[in-house]
């Protein structure tokens, strides 16, 4: 396997749905972004691997708008984000292991909450129909605080994909999930492949990010030190040299 | 225009549910009405002092430590779970978000504001005076002002090391004109002034609530960016 | 203007106003009527009241350039904002210290609740919020940015505290504090020693102002290079 100097030309889908240019962040001194540049086309799948501190939740952070860029752009559908307006927002669902949930709120007002604030209509019909796609049902009123990891997981996937964003953000959603929870995402990332949305996934579980995506990022140390598209990977070699990507930078 | 006011209904809607289902703050601030007009019925020599004439100045610093404890907590639930951070990523503008929790803190402190009224009445036989209605309209005011300066800041607070012990030192020099025109207003309605002598202050009570929540609205966004 | 320059012109600056306020208070003592109801202490008035302005001065600078901060995100703004408040802490200090001294031998108490002296404490407390939020945060951009609120809400609720600290004392006859520059017209040699002390003391802040400017953005280019040398 090469290691690609350049990042792969952007795809052949009809239109870049999300696009990082010269992104940059900082923390004070700390530099946890350091320069990426990325696009993505409908459809796509990413999945972005690396060591911890690599700064992958600060990447993800700004693509969903939730962390302003020190510098560089973002751009939703060739138009910048722009942090003071929200109508964008409805096109992006985050998930990640802060479960954005509230403890003493029951399942279903958490989800009323947030469909709300999104200006959802159909929440009667739609809240149920969520619900039972994450196997809630028989838990829609019990408070957030009395669920366990798995089915709070379950419930913020839901709570994340209420609005039908085209733009999906996945900040490592496998970690402590049991079994059947771990199902349950899998299947609903499965649907999200339907060729409409473009998702992004920061994950340490190398099998399950070379499963569902389409094309595969390690980051090291704030910047991309490899990119490209999941087909051209071998799925048994990949460990191997997703170490020595990470360890050539160092 | 209809989503923002749903935007803002919502997020009151959801502050006030689950201050029902906690009870943390309307409780903390409720004990501390009631108590702090125990402590003062033993602090105050009431052979030399009429607590009428003191009435006025006491119910407001009552108000305002009692209300600090409430607001003060006000994004405590909000870090748990990064709840705030979803609400933040939401479309709904920060602006929105600040009159939400602002008014619901408004909905926890205007009832205790008008208990504090109630324990003092009750405790030192304090005759209402000439026109409760218009202190009860200052006291709302004066909550109003309060709560969107100290909300503002409950933010600032909890982004610090520091935390709600912070907010008193933030918070109290801003209070000193709604502490001077809430406990005038007070005071001469106590002794029996006449309405139209308080308006003036009514007036710049209102005024200094609108500024405080104008500038919350505009500020809020600052504070809460990462 | 660079850095350097800043430093430079800073420094020319501060001995300036120290100079002239060294005159100043050669002026004060040995040239300057005596004022006929206080005596001798009233000379403290020549240092007080320029104290003062010079205090709302930089306060109104602070809260200007953090507007303009938040607004821009221009890094500089921030540095200025610093180095305002900072000017406007010592000399708010130096009036709060000066006022109750000049009341205690003046006219016998330390304190008066003199509307004054009562919004500069309130200021040097707004001041105080300001540098605890700006150094209590992890993310130092996020300290910068609440002291900036902090500065802007209290620029706003200056005028009101004014109004109703004056209002408050128009009720409550305190005891009557007469102030040259309240009653009838300053004699002419005490208008002109105060306009000169005024000056020295801008001088001497805006000397103090740009070291300090210029001190914050050698900093920032300290941490620039650290970071530099490290990856």
């Amino acid at each position: 396997m090469k290691l690609a100097t350049e990042s792969a030309p952007a795809v052949q889908a009809t239109q870049t749905v999300i696009e990082a240019r010269g992104l940059v962040r900082e923390y004070g001194p700390v530099v946890a972004v350091d320069g990426v540049d990325l696009a993505l086309g409908e459809g796509e799948f990413l999945a972005i691997f690396g060591p911890n501190g690599a700064g992958k939740s600060s990447l993800l952070g700004m693509l969903g708008g939730a962390l302003r860029p020190t510098s560089g752009e973002v751009l939703i559908r060739g138009v910048p984000l722009d942090f003071s307006d929200g109508a964008w927002r409805r096109h992006v669902g985050v998930l990640s292991h802060k479960g954005f949930l509230y403890a003493h709120l029951t399942a279903e007002e958490n989800l009323r909450f947030y469909g709300r604030l999104f200006g959802l209509k159909d929440l009667a019909s739609r809240i149920p129909e969520r619900l039972a796609r994450v196997g809630l049902t028989d838990r829609a009123r019990f408070e957030v605080r009395q669920l366990s990891h798995g089915m709070r997981q379950r419930l913020s996937l839901a709570r994340a994909l209420l609005h039908d964003p085209d733009v999906v953000l996945l900040d490592e959603p496998y970690t402590g999930l049991d079994p059947s929870a771990a199902s349950v995402l899998r299947d609903v990332l499965r649907e999200l492949r339907d060729g409409r949305r473009t998702v992004v996934m920061v994950t340490h579980n190398l099998s399950e990010g070379l499963q569902l995506s389409t094309r595969v990022t390690i980051q090291v140390e704030g910047r991309l030190a490899w990119e490209g598209p999941t087909a051209s990977l071998e799925r048994e070699g990949f460990e191997a040299f997703y170490h020595k990507v990470v360890e050539g930078r160092t | 225009m209809s989503l923002y006011l749903d935007q803002i209904r919502v997020i009151i809607w959801k502050d006030l549910l689950l201050e029902l289902r906690t009870r943390e703050r309307i409780a903390a601030m409720g004990a501390f009405a009631v108590l702090a007009g125990v402590l003062f019925n033993y602090s105050l020599d009431q052979a030399r002092v009429a607590p009428q004439d003191v009435a006025a100045g006491l119910i407001w610093m009552t108000l305002v430590f009692g209300g600090l404890l409430g607001v003060g907590r006000t994004f405590h639930l909000e870090a748990q779970d990064g709840a705030m951070d979803g609400v933040l990523m939401s479309p709904a503008p920060k602006d929105a978000v600040y009159l939400g929790k602002t008014l619901a803190n408004f909905a926890l402190l205007f009832p205790v504001a008008l208990l504090v009224l109630g324990v003092f009445w009750l405790f030192f036989g304090l005759d209402l005076g000439s026109n409760p209605g218009i202190l009860v309209l200052a006291l709302g005011l004066g909550a109003l002002g309060f709560v969107a300066l100290s909300t503002l800041f409950a933010a600032v607070s909890s982004g610090t090391h520091m935390g709600e012990t912070l907010l008193p030192i933030l918070v109290f020099p801003l209070l000193v004109p709604m502490v001077v025109y809430g406990a005038g207003v007070t005071g001469r309605i106590l002794v029996g002034r006449p309405v139209e002598e308080v308006l003036g202050n009514v007036r710049l009570l209102a005024a200094f609530a609108l500024i405080a929540l104008a500038a919350g609205a505009v500020l809020f966004r600052f504070v809460v960016e990462d | 203007m660079s850095i350097t320059g800043m430093r430079r012109t800073g420094t020319g600056l501060a001995v300036v106003g120290l100079l002239a306020l060294m005159f100043v208070y050669w002026l004060s003592f040995f040239w300057v009527s005596t004022e006929a109801a206080q005596g001798v202490a009233q000379r403290i008035f020549y240092v007080h009241v320029p104290a003062a302005w010079t205090t709302f001065f930089a306060f109104g600078l602070c809260a200007l350039t953090s507007a303009m901060y938040l607004w821009l995100r221009d890094e500089r703004l921030d540095r200025a904002a610093v180095a305002a408040a900072e000017g406007g802490m010592i000399f708010g200090t130096i009036m709060l210290t000066t006022g109750p001294l000049w009341g205690r031998i003046a006219w016998g108490t330390y304190w008066t609740w003199e509307p004054r002296l009562t919004l500069t404490l309130l200021l040097w407390f707004i001041f105080l919020g300001y540098f605890m939020v700006r150094s209590s945060t992890e993310n130092p951009e996020k300290g910068k940015r609440f002291a900036a609120v902090v500065a802007i809400v209290g620029a706003l609720d200056i005028p009101f505290i004014h109004v109703s600290v004056l209002w408050f004392r128009s009720l409550h006859p305190q005891p009557v504090v007469v102030r040259p520059e309240d009653g009838p017209a300053l004699p002419a040699d005490m208008l002109t020693l105060l306009m000169t002390s005024l000056a020295a003391f801008t001088v001497i802040f805006l000397g103090l102002f740009m070291l300090r400017y210029a001190l914050e953005g050698l900093r920032r280019e300290l941490d620039v290079r650290a970071r530099k040398a490290a990856a």
